[in-house]
């Protein structure tokens, strides 16, 4: 989880899907390709454009991530003044026969099930509808209201969550009890502090933050689809959702396959909102293997840095699994 | 033909446009009631916050007085937060140029392998992972519980898709106004900073933004290379204060938090177009 902003700019960089675009951009790297063989600086030279690049990088990106990777296979204690033993892949036996990570996994994976298709349907459906108003000024009206939550930062966004689900001031319940009359002051849905709705509570948050910034993204996939395309098909009998399955879906296809592969990225490694939301109760469903690590690596004990390296990089080689997967699977289809 | 789809287009006009409507403005009313509900909260009376009453009786204004004067850090972590956000944005977005620049323009040995190591990199947990270590550094350096310590580990959060934005719009710009500027004498440093640094206005907008919002906000960082309140950002501030008494009471909170939010709606509607402008022209083919 980085700002949402991150994750609109993630996907775009990553897809787009203009051939327009695509054609310029390869005029120009050939004209680059031939400019370059004329050009007479020493190659490696050029590598001091990367210098302060990769000063940032290796330093807090690349080293702490290999550091880790090496701690894993050790006793390290941070608090400890001993020097770590190795211990082989211990700790990663340990973890595997650990029952705090395999629930922090499942918690994780019940968070992206509900999370992703929810997250990704639901703005799909908004955006389709928002495409039809011919109303210009309304057009651009629902857009920028729409951008509204990709520029609040996320850690705002939960905080802001945090009292909507507030069991006596929060206008959610209020909503529930007064407005609706679903239940009484008594008997209304506690959300938070790690009972089984904190979940449903976070899905509900994450779906509320990403609607906006979806929602564009899917109308600028939608502005790349021909009209007269859809024209064509209902001249042809089809009705709104034969269309919307039949042409428009296909069309948005490969943009949807890769927002799915980076929110499940993002929704495993969830732990800002689960800090934020239900602490380090091990009962909550909040309590995910992101909170695990973090609560072995900075609280438990003598702060288990080895235990929470190899439980970290367990996690994330169980994500990459998953990811490479996706991606194989959403290529072999095109 | 034309008949028929005449006859039917008028009788799925008007429930097909109201229904239409009707989910488009819930959409709408879901995603500003909670900004609104907020909004209201910081104006309203401190008896009246703690009842369930939408709209305030009584407006009361003197909440944003009240936290920026007499809660006594929180000057200092509104100063953190811009502090920090000001100096990562521009380290980022000068890293970000120099190495979108050396990906497009200049021959560099390595070039592909580096753009898929980056395209990966946003996809692998780094954050969650580095962070075990990134203590450790900052201890080691002296960095701990430093708000310039913070800006290290900030500038790497969104360096990576920094740099593939700027690399779409290095791509964009017109091949034959590098090599003129190369013919009239110019080494590549010069050609960047004097010929194509003005050109890339969308791309340096868009860059500074997804900074912006990333490092505004950011939490997990912060709450653990942190520990004082005087070094504390923003958004730790807020998560942190939650007890609803005193100081922090709702409306307050409430006004705390309308202050913490409003600048990045105001950059963003002066830069929207800009931005969206940045974004489409940052685009790249995987």
């Amino acid at each position: 989880m980085t700002g949402r902003t991150a994750a609109l700019a993630e996907v775009t960089v990553t897809y787009s899907g203009e051939a327009p675009m695509a054609t310029v951009a390869s005029r120009v790297a050939s004209a680059a390709r031939t400019w370059r063989s004329t050009y007479r600086l020493s190659d490696y030279a050029n590598v001091l454009f990367l210098v302060p690049a990769t000063f940032f990088f290796v330093g807090w990106q690349i080293y702490p991530i290999i550091r880790v990777f090496v701690l894993s296979f050790t006793d390290y204690k941070y608090l400890e003044r001993n020097p770590p033993n190795f211990v082989g892949l211990q700790n990663y036996i340990n973890a595997l026969n650990d029952p705090l990570f395999h629930v922090g996994m499942l918690r994780a994976f019940a968070f992206t099930v509900a999370f992703v298709p929810l997250t990704i349907l639901i703005p799909l459906v908004l955006a389709v509808l928002i495409d039809r108003v011919t109303t210009p000024w309304l057009s651009s009206f629902y857009r920028i209201i729409l951008l509204i939550p990709a520029v609040i930062p996320g850690p705002l966004v939960f905080v802001l969550w945090k009292w909507l689900f507030d069991f006596q001031i929060g206008p959610v319940n209020t909503i529930l009890v007064e407005w609706l009359g679903l239940f009484n002051r008594q008997t209304a849905p506690q959300w938070l502090g790690g009972t089984p709705l904190s979940l449903p509570a976070v899905v509900i948050m994450e779906v509320w933050w990403g609607l906006g910034y979806h929602t564009m993204f899917f109308l600028a996939g939608l502005a790349a689809i021909p009209k007269d395309l859809s024209e064509q098909a209902r001249i042809d009998g089809a009705n709104e959702w034969q269309l919307l399955w039949r042409v428009t879906v296909p069309r948005l296809l490969p943009i949807l396959s890769i927002l799915v592969v980076l929110r499940f990225g993002t929704a495993m490694s969830v732990i800002d909102e689960y800090l934020i939301f239900g602490g380090f109760q091990r009962t909550s469903p909040t309590y995910s293997w992101t909170v695990y690590m973090y609560d072995l690596a900075f609280r438990i004990g003598d702060w288990l840095q080895g235990y929470a390296a190899a439980i970290g990089w367990l996690g994330a080689a169980v994500m990459m699994v998953f990811v490479v997967g996706m991606l194989y699977v959403f290529r072999s289809r095109d | 033909m034309a008949v028929t789809i005449q006859r039917h287009h008028r009788r799925r006009f008007p429930t097909g446009l109201i229904a239409k409507h009707v989910v488009i403005n819930l959409g709408v009313a879901i995603i500003l009631l909670p900004l609104i509900w907020v909004l209201l909260m910081s104006v309203k009376s401190l008896p009246e916050s703690y009842t369930t009453n939408f709209w305030p009786r009584q407006f009361d204004f003197s909440h944003y007085g009240f936290v920026l004067t007499r809660i006594q850090t929180l000057p200092q972590n509104m100063f953190n937060s811009i502090f920090v956000t000001l100096a990562t944005v521009a380290i980022t977005t000068f890293c970000a140029i120099l190495g979108g620049y050396a990906l497009v323009h200049v021959r560099l040995p390595g070039r592909m392998l580096l753009i898929w190591l980056l395209i990966a990199s946003l996809f692998f947990p780094t954050r969650l992972l580095s962070l075990i270590s990134i203590y450790e550094i900052q201890r080691q350096l002296g960095l701990l519980n430093t708000v310039v310590g913070l800006i290290f580990p900030y500038v790497t959060l969104n360096l990576a898709v920094s740099i593939l934005i700027m690399r779409g719009i290095f791509e964009q710009l017109p091949h034959e106004l590098v090599e003129a500027s190369r013919i009239d004498g110019c080494g590549p440093w010069r050609t960047l900073f004097l010929v194509l640094l003005p050109l890339l206005l969308n791309g340096i907008v868009v860059v500074s933004m997804v900074n912006f919002v990333g490092v505004w906000g950011e939490y997990l960082l912060a709450v653990t290379l942190t520990n004082d309140q005087a070094t504390r950002t923003l958004p730790v501030v807020l998560a942190s204060a939650h007890s609803g008494m005193g100081q922090w009471a709702y409306p307050r909170i409430a006004a705390v938090y309308v202050i913490a939010v409003t600048p990045g709606i105001i950059i963003f509607a002066l830069f929207q177009r800009l931005y969206f402008k940045g974004l489409t022209e940052g685009a790249i083919k995987l």
